[in-house]
């Protein structure tokens, strides 16, 4: 009878104990990397750096501890994947070139979110074709990010590049010029143009407007609204002003003195921020980050395209671009 | 004695029947019951400790703070009284020290047998045990390996003590559950007493015995008050067991008769419902501030909480009732001394006590019941599907009958409460055309049971 | 017993239900309220709703945007089983008829940390009738139980 009552006790704590180790056993596959994604104040993505070989795929189970996040290999088409607390998610991931490649989560996880992000190091033999990577425009210009620049000439009116199109057959040979558009501000392109032109002051405005406009591949404005709300929106606010929930504490941007302390971002509905900054200056900003404040990094998140849509798309808070100019 | 007095202390002897009392005499179903319940204790310490940090997916926040907290205070107490502490698994092993063997008593012994300490046997340290729990609720609540350390930490204790001291002195004076469940079983519809008709020399006989064999380190012979007896059935299984009788009677049986009722139990009543209160506030409020003070343990938020809920609970309450009392006191010129009128007005509040705790239990169980599912196929939170219901998706049980249920619940507690104020004024020695004097503990009755209305459906 | 000591027994209990059913069923006389359009701009944060206590008549078309500030939040309104959710930076917009009456209660059904279970907000849609009428019954109840209730004698 003892002998019974000790038996069942024995057996009930072992099928306690031996169920969930024997379920560890039988259902962790070796070849399967479990990553759990944490707020970055709890500790961030459980691997910073997951290890693969060329051609083979890496299988990935995911979960969350904690908030919602989601999971995106950086300058890639691959979707994003959700993940839940609680739930496991799933991703399969393959390269072909050997490298390193930047994972990172794709749901706002809190004000330290974009720095939520691993480097997957994938090794194997390089393939004859490499692309040669070419430096990002600001390099190549020698453009100092961080030096204030406020545009002096504000237009009256918004500039408007579908004004400008009706005209379209007078418009100058310069502003579809890749190049020029991206290199120079559109104070510097209205600058120029007015010294050649002898037109009224929004007229010209209008054509800079146009002039950039061009630069948009198909498909940007969509891109580049996508982008912008998933992205950026929660810093920079819906209307650029940089009033986005994740900056209400922060103090305002001092545009004389860029230091590295985090501040609020600059104002994209006053003209003379964004009238004053090139193409090129906008885009170095994205790639390269704002050097501690606050404004995070994306070199190894967007690829160039993306990040072009996204400089197009901050124009728009000064001028009138629609998707087919 | 009136219609209503008779009905109110009749007694149903439920060992009457040969069957009823083989099941009970059996060991074998309690300690089933009771193996069970350890091997869900150690499921919940594992689970803690190596499962999902994720509350609702991990067994141990679902299990003991959903399923078995509510199950306790919607059932098992208000139907069965301390019908949990008799299939509960904390003290087995303890006991299994103490016996030298799992199921029957006898045979060698791990135990100093010591008496508890005089001065401890009351329910301070259960109240001090159910506030410490208390303030680090909203953590615990929330986070399996906080729930998973609070049971590691009940069963050292209760093994230490176990070994240290007689019997199931952590049941009686320890454990933090059982002032709670002690308490508010004095309104259970079941009890275990002596049979009415024993004769002085059975009593006699019994005495000798009894102490011996009852665990819970009571006379049976002498049981007069659900509080302290667990429903161990030990002394049913005695040689004087034909003269315990298990017994279904009203729920108003114990309260309504005049009973004693200590300072220290006065204060855990008052305790008790001030903590419901503010349970009520944290958790079914909508002051992200409050939450916010509660779950970080060790911030000046938390201290600040920290104060706020032992003052009221343990302070204010108390001192408001016991201004009650004195007024009472004075306007229905009565004899007794001051404590013992608040003690006695204290124990009137228990039915208030108990039915807030079960509203409260109502408004915050029922939204998360249905998260039980995922994790009976899944509790680890592993990503298993034991069972097939790993994917169900929560879904609102009952939420819009919720506010009319706590509503229906809170007053039938007043008006509970209230005659019995009336009651224990009466027996104090307010004459009957001076009730009115009673009126101060009424107004403290309501105005508890208002401000529960408006945390809960207001 | 003779008949009318049943009656008289039964006299005081059958009151007490009948003036119990009557506070929590009778209609009250209530002013009638025009609908209006409401918006609400509720943040959530972890781990409240801020305003908290949303309060309107009923008939209303009521539009609530949901600011999420750190987290992904979400929001569902007991009864009316609404729901949606927020990421920071992209409101999320409801828009009904608050066509039921009474006290609801919204919660964050999207995990958002540790306290999530206990994001809660109210959602008042006209006066908060069920708690006015527990409030009349508790009185009446506290009434009852001093009407002519005789109390026992000393015992004590």
């Amino acid at each position: 009878m003892e002998k019974l009552a000790k038996s069942l006790v024995v057996v009930l704590i072992l099928l306690v104990v031996a169920v969930p180790l024997l379920g560890r056993l039988t259902t962790s596959q070796p070849e399967i990397v479990e990553l759990r994604a944490r707020m970055p104040e709890n500790g961030g993505w459980s691997q910073e750096f997951i290890y693969g070989q060329v051609d083979v795929p890496i299988k990935l189970r995911m979960t969350s501890d904690d908030v919602v996040h989601g999971f995106a290999l950086g300058q890639s088409s691959q979707p994003s994947v959700e993940i839940f607390p609680g739930k496991f998610s799933n991703a399969e991931l393959i390269f072909d070139q050997p490298g390193e490649y930047t994972f990172y989560c794709t749901r706002w996880c809190g004000a330290n979110h974009w720095r939520m992000r691993g480097t997957i190091v994938i090794e194997g033999p390089t393939t004859a074709d490499q692309p040669t990577s070419v430096p990002p425009l600001f390099l190549q210009l020698g453009l100092d990010l961080d030096a204030p620049h406020l545009a002096r000439v504000i237009p009256q009116n918004r500039p408007d590049s579908a004004r400008a199109r009706a005209r379209a057959n007078a418009l100058p040979a310069g502003l579809t010029d890749g190049d020029t558009i991206w290199s120079n501000s559109p104070e510097a392109l209205w600058i120029d143009l007015k010294a050649d032109e002898a037109l009224d002051d929004q007229v010209i405005w209008d054509m800079v407007a146009w002039g950039l406009n061009q630069q948009g591949s198909p498909g940007w404005l969509e891109q580049g609204r996508e982008l912008y709300t998933q992205n950026c929106l929660a810093c920079h606010g819906e209307s650029g002003k940089g009033d986005g929930v994740m900056v209400r504490d922060l103090p305002p941007m001092n545009h004389d003195k860029m230091g590295s302390e985090a501040t609020r971002p600059p104002d994209f509905s006053d003209p003379a921020v964004l009238l004053g900054a090139s193409p090129a200056l906008l885009e170095g900003k994205i790639i390269r980050g704002g050097m501690g404040t606050g404004m995070p990094y994306w070199g190894n998140i967007f690829t160039s395209e993306q990040i072009r849509s996204l400089v197009l798309y901050l124009y728009r808070f000064q001028m009138e671009l629609t998707e087919k100019p | 004695m009136g219609a209503m007095e008779k009905a109110a202390s009749y007694r149903f002897d439920l060992t009457r029947y040969a069957w009823v009392r083989r099941l009970l005499t059996s060991r074998w179903p309690q300690f089933i019951l009771r193996a069970v319940t350890l091997a869900g204790f150690m499921l919940v310490i594992l689970t803690g400790f190596i499962g999902s940090p994720v509350g609702s997916r991990n067994f141990a926040v679902m299990f003991v703070w959903i399923a078995w907290w509510s199950a306790l205070k919607l059932i098992m107490l208000p139907f069965g009284g301390r019908v949990w502490c008799s299939i509960c698994p904390i003290p087995m092993p303890g006991e299994w020290l103490q016996q030298g063997w799992l199921v029957k008593p006898g045979g060698k012994k791990f135990n100093l047998g010591l008496r508890w300490p005089r001065r401890l046997r009351n329910t301070w340290l259960q109240s001090a045990g159910f506030a410490a729990i208390g303030l680090f609720s909203a953590l615990a609540l929330t986070t399996p390996v906080v729930t998973a350390w609070i049971f590691v930490g009940l069963i050292i204790v209760a093994v230490v003590v176990s070994v240290v001291f007689e019997q199931r002195s952590f049941c009686r004076y320890l454990c933090p559950m059982g002032g709670f469940i002690g308490l508010y079983a004095t309104m259970a519809p079941l009890e275990l007493r002596p049979q009415p008709d024993l004769t002085s020399v059975e009593k006699g006989a019994a005495v000798r015995e009894w102490p011996r064999g009852c665990p819970w380190i009571n006379n049976p012979a002498a049981l007069k008050a659900n509080a302290n007896c667990g429903l161990c059935l030990e002394c049913l299984r005695t040689e004087s067991g034909e003269s315990m009788a298990l017994n279904a009677r009203s729920f108003d049986a114990e309260l309504g008769q005049p009973g004693a009722f200590r300072l220290d139990e006065a204060f855990l009543s008052l305790g008790l419902l001030g903590s419901v209160m503010i349970y009520s506030a944290v958790f079914q409020g909508p002051w992200g501030a409050l939450k916010n003070a509660a779950l970080y343990a060790g911030s000046p938020a938390w201290w600040g909480f920290a104060a706020f809920f032992l003052l009221t609970s343990f302070g204010l309450l108390p001192a408001l009732l016991a201004g009650v009392s004195a007024l009472v006191r004075r306007t229905g010129n009565l004899g007794q001394p001051l404590q013992m009128v608040f003690t006695r007005f204290s124990r009137a509040l228990l039915p208030l006590g108990l039915l807030s705790w079960i509203a409260f239990t109502v408004s915050f169980a029922f939204g998360k019941m249905a998260y039980l599912w995922p994790v009976l196929s899944d509790p680890f939170g592993w990503g298993w599907n034991l069972f097939g219901t790993a994917a169900v998706e929560w879904q609102p049980y009952l939420l819009n009958a919720t506010p009319v249920i706590e509503a229906v619940l809170l007053v039938a507690g007043l008006i509970w409460s209230g005659r019995t104020v009336l009651k224990t004024a009466g027996q104090l020695g307010v004459r009957g055309e001076r009730r009115w004097a009673a009126a101060p503990v009424l107004l403290f009755a309501l105005a508890g049971t208002l401000i529960l209305l408006w945390l809960l459906i207001g | 017993m003779t008949p009318t000591k049943i009656i008289s027994a039964l006299a005081k209990p059958i009151l007490g239900l009948t003036l119990a059913i009557l506070a929590l069923s009778a209609p009250l006389p209530l002013p009638p309220t025009q609908p209006v359009e409401r918006y609400f701009r509720v943040e959530a944060s972890q781990f409240a709703y801020s305003p908290g206590v949303l309060q309107v008549n009923p008939g209303d078309q009521v539009t609530i945007d949901l600011v999420a500030t750190d987290v992904v939040h979400g929001i569902y309104i007991d009864s009316y089983e609404l729901q949606a959710s927020a990421d920071p930076g992209q409101t999320a917009r409801l828009t009904f008829i608050a066509d039921q009456a009474g006290l609801f209660r919204f919660r964050c059904l999207v995990p958002c940390g540790q306290l999530h279970p206990f994001m809660l907000g109210k959602l008042q849609v006209g006066p908060n009738l069920i708690f006015l009428r527990a409030v009349l019954l508790s009185l009446l109840g506290l009434l009852w139980v001093l009407w002519k209730k005789p109390l026992p004698t000393a015992s004590i």
